[in-house]
């Protein structure tokens, strides 16, 4: 999960559902949802694992490619 | 592997191999005194370079979709990350490099003028490979590789 911490402040993690949104839309592969966000499949490994917390820009493409508005795939929550 | 971590991994190799050669030349010709007689010894040099320039230019430009992009901005965000910490390690490195013969040769030592040229190439190469490790490893960092 890609964290950030501010002063004083919680530690907040930004999830995400793209995995179970691409078994949803025909099992897509990282490759296809890669090639349709315009990004590599590295890096939709890295957000998938949590690893890499997109931009707003590529977050909003990935909505897209869902047609799912972008808080149906990320969520930013405090950590429990 | 994206075009990046290919991009990558040929200069890591590169530099690797342009170490070996540069320590092994340096034993054999000023060390061993042993100047290259053979036409192996000659030149095994372009025959390494004509037989691994092919393959690491067909590594580097084959895609692994039709569709691939480039980079993004992940790529971006790691080779910026990769160059601030290869800048570091050359005033490092740079640093080193003057203080060392200073420890060696003693404060009223000196050495030939023309190792400088040499401890340059040197510290450019070491940078090469610092900047490819760290590229290679924040890719490491980055989930696991193949999941589908």
């Amino acid at each position: 999960m890609a964290k950030s911490k501010g002063s004083g402040e919680r530690s907040r993690t930004v999830t995400n559902r793209i995995r179970r949104l691409r078994f949803e839309n025909d099992e897509m592969t990282q490759q296809q949802l890669a090639d349709a966000a315009g990004v590599t499949r590295q890096t939709i490994i890295a957000i998938e694992a949590g690893k890499y917390a997109p931009s707003l820009t590529l977050a909003f493409k990935i909505a897209q490619v869902f047609s799912t508005p972008i808080e149906g795939v990320f969520q930013y929550e405090a950590e429990p | 592997m994206n075009k990046t971590q290919k991009g990558t991994l040929v200069s890591l190799v590169s530099a690797l191999l342009c170490i070996a050669i540069a320590v092994f030349l340096l034993v054999e010709i000023v060390v061993l005194k042993h100047p290259p007689e053979s036409f192996s010894e000659k030149f095994w040099l372009p025959i390494v370079v004509c037989v691994l320039g092919p393959i690491l230019t067909i590594f580097y430009w084959k895609k692994q979709s039709p569709t691939e992009v480039e980079s993004d901005e992940r790529d971006d965000l790691i080779k910026k990350r990769a160059a601030l910490v290869s800048f570091v390690s050359v005033w490092i490195l740079l640093y080193a490099a003057t203080v060392i013969p200073w420890f060696i040769v003693g404060l009223e030592g000196s050495i030939p003028v023309f190792l400088l040229p040499f401890i340059n190439v040197g510290i450019l190469l070491v940078v090469l490979l610092i900047y490819s490790v760290a590229v290679l490893v924040q890719y490491g960092r980055g989930g696991k590789d193949g999941k589908k």
